[in-house]
């Protein structure tokens, strides 16, 4: 706790958390990242799913750059929202429940993206794949649930406010 | 106006629900994966749209889109559980009106395309760009869609009675 209340005293932490424009950006940032990278994982899962078969499954990889990107967004705006409330996400279970969520979702998403690389145009989903692809979707349903939970269950808001 | 919408609220549950523990951030998690589904289905045609992925027959992609009707009506449902509950916090909110007003001009604009675009687009082959027409409604869209997430994050900052703007009168 000590560590976190001396990070929090730092101009950066001060300077996300009071700064009106820099932590509600920072969020905006976040969740409309979030919004294009589990909207594109959405379209892929569906899609792997078995659901809509018509779209081939290859012109989807042209979205790869647009999900990386905003998951690169994810990651730094996230990181951004940390070094305002340290210790309100880090004394959270719920925090860590969300970043497996989110990695193994995102995981699952690459290893779609290396087996599609892999494959010709006309290719087919195994079932094993569409298993998969449900656990992805899941997954992402399991990070934005922890993360609008985040909200109300921190039992730490600013270390450095505990008496 | 206000007492109308918790009256509804009361009579409904919805006002119990929205106050028990959880029932709060479970409708906020609901709002937020119907938007992801408005993106994923929506949005990923309105890239298409706009000349994204020309690989993808718009037909196709197409086909997602009742997927994201259902977030919108998620998204309509799950709104007004959070208006009737809370009404002055959302009835005087700018944050709330402006994100109303872009989910109009989405709207008209989704009515726009299917009155005059739609069929057109449809046909649209692969690797072939969308007419020039369905590629600004697809810019609209998606322009729109984002400034939805954009004013739905803001809400929480402008919470009256701190911020009355003029139309807020």
């Amino acid at each position: 706790m000590e560590t976190f209340a001396r990070f929090e005293n730092t101009p950066l932490s001060i300077w996300f958390r009071e700064s009106g424009v820099a932590f509600f950006s920072t969020l905006t940032l976040h969740s409309l990242a979030m919004g294009l990278v589990v909207g594109i994982n959405i379209a892929l899962g569906l899609r792997l799913a078995g659901f809509a078969r018509s779209i081939p499954l290859q012109g989807l990889r042209h979205f790869y750059p647009l999900h990386w990107f905003c998951a690169l967004l994810i990651l730094l705006s996230g990181i951004g929202l940390l070094i305002a409330y340290p210790a309100k996400a880090l004394t959270n279970p719920l925090f860590y429940l969300k970043l497996c969520a989110l990695s193994v979702a995102l995981l699952l998403y690459r290893y779609f993206q290396n087996w599609m690389a892999s494959q010709d145009d006309e290719i087919n989903p195994t079932p094993h794949l569409r298993r998969l692809a449900i656990i992805m979707l899941v997954l992402w349903i399991i990070t934005i649930t922890a993360g609008r939970f985040l909200a109300y269950t921190h039992w730490v808001l600013l270390a450095s406010h505990l008496s | 106006m206000i007492e109308t919408l918790l009256e509804f609220s009361q009579s409904t549950g919805i006002y119990g629900f929205m106050n028990s523990a959880w029932g709060w951030p479970i409708a906020e998690s609901l709002h937020f994966v119907g938007l992801c589904l408005i993106i994923g289905t929506v949005g990923v045609f309105d890239l298409r749209l706009m000349g994204l992925a020309k690989a993808t027959p718009l037909k196709a992609l197409h086909r997602l889109v009742p997927l994201g009707v259902a977030g919108y009506l998620l998204n309509v449902t799950t709104g007004i559980m959070f208006l009737t509950t809370a009404p002055d916090q959302y009835l005087f909110n700018p944050a709330v009106q402006t994100k109303l007003l872009f989910m109009l001009i989405a709207g008209i604009n989704m009515l726009f395309f299917y009155a005059t675009t739609a069929t057109a687009t449809r046909a649209t082959p692969a690797l072939a760009q969308a007419p020039l027409r369905a590629r600004v409604i697809g810019t609209i869209s998606l322009t729109c869609w984002l400034a939805v997430i954009v004013c739905g994050r803001l809400i929480t900052y402008y919470r009256p009675p701190y911020h009355w703007y003029f139309w807020c009168q």
